[in-house]
């Protein structure tokens, strides 16, 4: 193939019957006589030894059975650039033999083609080409100098993906002579990149993205290499067991795309290290083995300084399984969509009950999240996922510390820390009531039937009547009851009743805050919309205020503590035009 | 037996006049016809640089003219229509018998694309029953969407086809087209019609008289298309739920990746001048009898947008991949029938010898059994432009892809599934009534139940061995 005899084989990357390897030694192997080559291939599998031979070591190998020794005239040290190129689009058999197109008969029928002649037409235009694919073509080098810019200046993106390039020197030789290179994929090449920053030479000028995924590259490296990269907006290093070892400064300010996946050695220690690039709006750390991440520079509620542009963060394929992972992510000021697919956390099959729970939670807790596992989050969706967040973990809150009344309102600092945005939430929808907390009973009867407290003012006694209904009772049907019960006409019954939420018995004087007048049709408990509260749940008891005449012109007549847990008595007069106070 | 009748439609004009331009109008009926047509045509405008508010994009002109493609600043007028303005404005008519969903697109970011002509709606929707959409409420609405027909097709210099799009399942979709495709055979008989159609899916269902309507639409369209190609929405949701990672697919999902493959199909429609007929000349080769005309549809590769660049799949992989079941976009086994026609339209960086290794290779490696009456195997077509994704969206960006159309025997499959669910309900007479009660009579019911079991007798006697 080409020159094989001296030190400069070392270091370059070759293939053999398919196998990519890289040569790390040449010379005599005693006693076999004969020039022989050292590789290390790039599959541990293939090989049979660790460099060593008869007790002398020619070469190391990272895998005890990584080394081979091979004749020379059975490597390929692969070809140029601008050869692959001609190899790939322009047809071997030249001009001569285009008029008759070879005829491909699979089984016994032939398999008819369009538009090959003109797509091979355009193609072998190199010249024209801008964006061209050199996959597994064996190229190693750029050739001539001035050969490329010559012959195809207008490529804008290429993909030298399992080639054999084996240094960085390589690469920029060939993109020197792209003026447009727009888009490189160099992966699955097992690149030597320099240990010293390169000297600026413009080659990249215009490179938008870059593809590093396999190289083996190293953080370091890649900050030596990145001052090159001006405008660079797309970095992906994919599998190259990355440990971020430092800060970027002044290179990599334009990405806006960085993919780390399959690097198993990133820790949250190593994302605050970019967590400072201005523009960086997309990250993906799947597979990355990653299980936490906090921001200390934020209190809790507050939004932290780091990654100030992040939009989209995928963390699937990772060892989440607590929490405060997505607690802190409330933290990012700008995260809208968020990826985080078969982590412990989320490891329930996706249609069942608990995979839609986690969803809901993540929902709720997340304030701004847009999209979630590619799935948009709808005003309507984000409202029932806080609304049950609201109650599941209201009895927590209670146990916390929390409570209804603002000034009384004081949460413990771990509440707070599991649950970051209960206390915004219970701003947004009010604080849950007690009555939210109670567990749902299995559907009897008994566990249907509210107590109702039942308190007839006319009367000079006062005297509580206690009854057990059905809450899907109307109160169309309490008041026939009523009325059969206390022997008033059902015209003349007047039914008032208040929840602890409306008012408290201190402020009622000040604030006759209006009590809801319970209309016939509406089902007990009837739904308040005053103050935020949209629902009582179903087993709350209601006291229910009962006027036998119509006439009476007074707003609060009585102020009644039933129960600890406050009910208040209202009575009304039932006139229509009730103004508050 | 209609079998071996060659409908009238099949004389195609083949010749290619470089003077005209081989336009194609695209139609959008019903909510689903809709939906697709508004992921389809926001994709076409990302591939030819067209921007929401209809003007080229003039960096990406600039592009082109440093490439020196004249061919490409006017084949996708195919597609568009320029105004004197600058603007290009689409070659499609949106219709619905209710107004939210044009509403989306009235409301929606490519607004200002459209002319509000070409978005038509009535008051009164269709209520997915097929009685209303063809008959009731469909014939209300008839006349005003054939003059905007009349009116897309006389801005045209030759116009070549209608693209239909709809689904089996629904009310508008199945009534009126049905309707429509009669006025549209009579009126512009030799133009080619095809079709994009949504198949009702075997486990997910919108509608519980999706059978009626699918099987009364097939019965009273198939004299009138050419070719439908089919996609289901369990098929489509099952790739976007496996393969694209999307937790709960919405229809915005999945009509992305139908506009993926509808593009991939138009695009040798849309790109240089002298293959644009192509579409057509793998028509000729996929419908063998007029009948015969309802191809699978299967798409390669699907990678999710977060693995971009981790795989580069070559186009063995491509073409292997397209031999997969979770690639179909229709639920059937083709192992279970055979091909008639098998189309492969490749886009992108494509070697044409990569090609020809590709398919020798699936042939050794799968069991793909053509019908031993057809001459010839597979049809290729190569396209130059790789396809687009939407930024944002959930496929990953490609540097080729492949779409298959392929005729197969097995798709019988898929209508028997149907008709069995027909038979259920039709033995009972259950939901009759809401057909009976818009002017339905019940022998259009048997009539089209007997024509579906005679295209399924059809399916069955060409994949016979003679």
């Amino acid at each position: 193939m080409s020159d094989t005899g001296t030190s400069d084989v070392i270091g370059r990357r070759v293939e053999v019957n398919g196998e990519l390897a890289t040569v790390r030694f040449s010379g005599i192997v005693p006693p076999v006589a004969g020039l022989w080559l050292g590789v290390e291939w790039d599959n541990p599998e293939r090989g049979k030894h660790d460099g060593s031979h008869e007790g002398t070591v020619y070469f190391k190998c990272r895998h005890p059975t990584g080394g081979s020794f091979i004749r020379p005239n059975k490597v390929n040290f692969g070809i140029d650039f601008l050869t692959a190129v001609k190899n790939r689009y322009i047809l071997e058999d030249g001009p001569e033999e285009d008029g008759k197109e070879q005829v491909v008969v699979i089984g016994n029928k032939p398999v008819e083609t369009i538009g090959f002649d003109s797509v091979i037409k355009q193609q072998s235009e190199l010249s024209k080409l801008q964006d061209i694919s050199l996959r597994s073509c064996a190229v190693s080098g750029a050739g001539d100098k001035g050969g490329i810019a010559k012959a195809c200046p207008n490529i804008r993106k290429i993909d030298l993906s399992k080639n054999l390039l084996s240094s960085w020197e390589e690469v920029i030789c060939i993109a020197d002579q792209l003026q447009h290179l727009e888009v490189l994929n160099l992966s699955e090449n097992k690149l030597k990149f320099p240990s010293v920053s390169p000297p600026l030479t413009g080659t990249f000028s215009s490179l938008k993205v870059l593809v590093l995924n396999r190289t083996g590259i190293t953080w370091a490296e890649v900050l030596q290499c990145a001052s090159a990269w001006p405008v660079l907006e797309e970095l992906y290093l994919e599998s190259d067991n990355i440990c971020i070892s430092e800060r970027p400064t002044d290179v990599l300010q334009m990405v806006k795309l960085l993919d780390l996946s399959s690097n198993q050695s990133i820790d949250e220690n190593q994302l605050f290290l970019i967590a400072y690039l201005p523009r960086l709006e997309q990250l993906i750390l799947s597979n990355t083995g990653i299980s936490s991440i906090h921001f200390p520079d934020a209190e809790i509620g507050c939004k932290t300084s780091m990654f100030p542009s992040l939009q989209y963060l995928v963390v699937n394929d990772n060892r989440i399984s607590q929490w405060s992972f997505i607690n802190e992510l409330e933290k990012l000021q700008r995260l809208q969509a968020l990826s985080c697919l078969r982590n412990p956390l989320t490891a329930a099959s996706p249609d069942s009950k608990e995979a839609q729970t986690t969803r809901q939670l993540i929902i709720a807790k997340i304030g701004q999240l847009k999209t979630l596992n590619k799935c948009e989050v709808l005003p309507e969706e984000r409202r029932g996922a806080e609304l049950d967040y609201r109650k599941a973990f209201g009895s927590d809150w209670k146990k916390a510390g929390g409570h209804q009344d603002p000034d009384k309102n004081r949460p413990s600092e771990d509440f707070l820390a599991a649950h970051p945005r209960f206390q915004l939430l219970c701003l947004k929808y009010g604080a849950p009531e007690d009555a939210e907390f109670q567990i749902q009973q299995p559907f009897m009867l008994k566990n249907q039937l509210l107590t109702l407290k039942i308190k007839y003012l006319n009367e000079m006694d006062q005297k509580v009547l206690e009854k057990q209904l059905p809450d899907s009772m109307t109160v169309q049907k309490v008041k026939g009851l009523l009325s059969r019960l206390l022997k008033v006409p059902v015209s003349e019954l007047q039914l008032s009743y208040e929840s602890p939420k409306v008012s408290c018995p201190a402020k009622c004087k000040a604030n006759p805050s209006s009590p809801l007048l319970a209309s016939d049709s509406s089902c007990l408990p009837v739904t308040l919309t005053a103050n935020g509260i949209t629902c009582l749940p179903g087993s709350v008891p209601v006291v229910l205020f009962l006027t036998g005449r119509v006439h009476r012109t007074c707003f609060v007549r009585s102020v009644l503590i039933l129960s600890p847990s406050t009910f208040v008595l209202i009575l009304d007069a039932g006139q229509r035009n009730y103004t508050r106070k | 037996m209609t079998l071996l009748m060659l409908s009238k439609n099949t004389c195609l004009v083949l010749t290619y006049n470089g003077l005209f331009q081989r336009e194609c109008l695209s139609i959008h009926i019903g909510q689903a016809g809709i939906q697709i047509g508004d992921a389809c045509w926001e994709l076409y405008c990302l591939e030819h640089g067209i921007q929401p508010d209809g003007i080229l994009l003039d960096s990406k002109q600039h592009q082109l003219e440093n490439a020196n493609m004249e061919h490409m600043s006017t084949s996708f007028n195919t597609f568009f229509c320029e105004t004197r303005a600058g603007n290009h404005v689409p070659r499609a008519l949106f219709m619905d018998l209710e107004p939210t969903v044009i509403d989306g697109i009235r409301t929606g970011k490519y607004r200002s694309l459209f002319h509000p002509e070409q978005l038509v709606s009535g008051k009164e929707d269709a209520a997915n029953n097929y009685a209303r959409g063809r008959y009731s409420v469909g014939s209300e609405i008839i006349d005003l969407v054939l003059e905007r027909i009349r009116k897309l097709a006389e801005q045209c210099s030759g116009l070549q086809g209608f693209l239909i799009f709809r689904s089996f399942g629904g009310g508008t979709g199945s009534g009126f087209t049905s309707l429509l495709m009669e006025q549209l055979s009579a009126e512009y008989s030799r133009k080619t019609k095809l079709e994009f159609a949504v198949y009702p899916a075997p486990r997910i269902s919108t509608a519980v008289v999706e059978p009626y309507n699918s099987i009364l639409t097939t019965h009273s369209t198939i004299e009138h298309l050419d070719c439908a190609f089919m996609v289901d929405n369990e098929a489509l949701y099952d790739i976007c739920h496996h393969k694209l990672g999307v937790e709960r697919p919405s229809y915005a999902n999945i009509n992305r990746l139908i506009g993926q493959v509808v593009s991939s199909i138009t695009a040798s429609l849309r790109f240089e001048g002298p293959l644009n007929v192509d579409l057509i000349e793998f028509q000729t080769n996929l419908v063998p009898y007029p009948r015969i005309h309802f191809p699978m549809t299967t798409f390669a590769p699907i990678i999710s947008a977060e693995k971009t660049y981790h795989v580069q799949p070559s186009v063995s992989d491509i073409t292997a991949a397209c031999f997969e079941l979770s690639n179909q976009l229709v639920k059937c086994n083709p192992q279970l029938g055979k091909y008639m026609a098998c189309c492969l339209l490749y886009r992108g960086d494509v070697i044409p010898k990569d090609v020809n290794a590709a398919i020798a290779a699936v042939k050794s490696r799968n069991s793909v059994q053509f019908v031993d009456w057809c001459p010839t195997g597979f049809k290729v077509g190569v396209n130059n432009h790789p396809p687009e994704v939407m930024p944002g969206g959930d496929l990953a960006k490609l540097r080729r892809a492949v779409c298959m159309l392929s005729n197969t025997t097995a798709i019988v499959e898929a209508w028997a599934r149907l008709d069995h669910k027909f038979d259920l309900m039709y033995a009972k007479r259950a939901f009759l009534h809401w057909y009976i009660q818009e002017g339905m009579e019940q022998g259009e019911f048997s009539e089209a139940r007997e024509d579906l079991a005679a295209l399924e007798k059809d399916y069955e006697e060409v994949g016979h061995s003679s």
